[in-house]
């Protein structure tokens, strides 16, 4: 298996033969594989799953300011410099097509749900 | 972690393998039992005998699930149950899986011959993708500059709506790239700086091609992604229809 062997060699992608971690082995073991009609289900209660990365993305005022934060922090000295011209232009098509995708996110969130949420 | 989970004595199914083409499996089974094949017409369920009385599941219990899986695995191609699937007898596992489920599980088994799963994951790096945004989109940048609650709000709801967007236009074309050698893909559900989530089965003979193809995406998109390669783990997400 030439992945398993090779290893990690680069930090931009890390290489693991087998899973861990307990998020990680609970992602290839539950609620995946072939599902038995009429079988009892040993429930796992109590393990704590870690579900951070099954978050799903809600639109919620929390989710926006949490954003508008993260923006805030940045040290932009070189971004804005590069930016001024767009600045000048008014930057309404940027507007215009982000609305549209807000519409699309927004439509998207019922039908998202996560295995691991289901199973807590 | 103590885990609260009661059943009666039953038959814990870990997976389904062609009868003959696995001598044994020596790894401990779940609560520590030992790993039993269960033979019919062909086929052989993989299974454990539950002692009778509560059985209280531990996280370890998921190590061995998956360890009995890889032992399988290592040795033929096997169609993996999820973990806690607990059949009533030894005649239960026999009707309702290697007979009522027969013509299904072949199939299952000739599709997942000679592949494995991987499991790739992208992230981002938060300060990288913001700084991205905002210096493609001169809105952002003038309500950053803005200090009330509204002007903050509208700020966090355009960002929110450009990383969603980014996301499905990278988790795309990663997908997109990585089909080119896998034979298939199961997206999974992911969180605000995620890119990409996804299990991909991929055949033996072309692990390395698809590991090269990793390679240089992951190179390519440094430093605003991360890649994470498990694998090659049994096919538990390609197991079902």
């Amino acid at each position: 298996m030439a992945i398993a062997t090779r290893g990690t060699s680069s930090n931009y992608l890390q290489r693991a033969p087998s899973p861990s971690g307990l998020a990680d082995v609970l992602d290839v073991i539950l609620d995946k594989g072939l599902v038995i009609d009429a079988y009892v289900r040993v429930s796992v209660i109590g393990i704590e799953l870690v579900t951070i990365d099954a978050r799903i993305v809600v639109a919620s005022v929390d989710t926006y300011l949490r954003f508008a934060e993260a923006v805030n922090r940045l040290d932009l000295a070189q971004t804005e410099a590069a930016g001024i011209d767009e600045l000048r232009d008014g930057g309404s098509s940027a507007k215009r097509k982000s609305e549209g995708a807000v519409e699309g996110a927004k439509e998207k969130i019922p039908g998202l749900k996560s295995d691991k949420e289901r199973s807590r | 972690m103590p885990a609260a989970a009661t059943t009666a004595a039953g038959v814990y199914v870990y997976g389904v393998v062609r009868a003959e083409e696995l001598p044994a499996i020596s790894a401990d089974g779940v609560a520590g039992t030992s790993v039993q094949l269960l033979e019919h017409d062909g086929l052989a369920a993989v299974v454990s005998k539950l002692p009778p009385g509560e059985l209280r599941v531990k996280r370890r219990d998921l190590h061995r699930h998956l360890q009995v899986l890889e032992e399988a695995f290592s040795e033929t191609t096997i169609v993996p149950c999820p973990f806690g699937t607990v059949l009533a007898s030894e005649a239960d596992v026999e009707d309702a899986l290697l007979v009522q489920r027969h013509a299904e599980l072949l199939a299952a088994l000739r599709r997942l011959d000679g592949r494995v799963q991987l499991n790739v994951k992208a992230v981002y790096d938060e300060e990288e993708l913001l700084r991205e945004l905002v210096s493609a989109n001169p809105e952002l940048r003038r309500l950053r500059a803005a200090a009330g609650y509204h002007e903050q709000l509208r700020l966090g709801e355009l960002v929110a709506a450009l990383v969603s967007e980014r996301r499905e236009a990278d988790s795309a074309e990663l997908v997109n790239e990585l089909l080119r050698v896998a034979d298939d893909v199961v997206l999974e559900p992911v969180g605000e700086y995620v890119a990409l989530k996804a299990s991909f089965l991929v055949p033996r003979k072309r692990l390395e091609r698809f590991d090269a193809r990793l390679e240089k995406l992951a190179r390519a998109e440094q430093p605003l992604l991360q890649f994470e390669v498990i694998g090659p783990v049994p096919p538990t997400v390609f197991a079902g229809e």
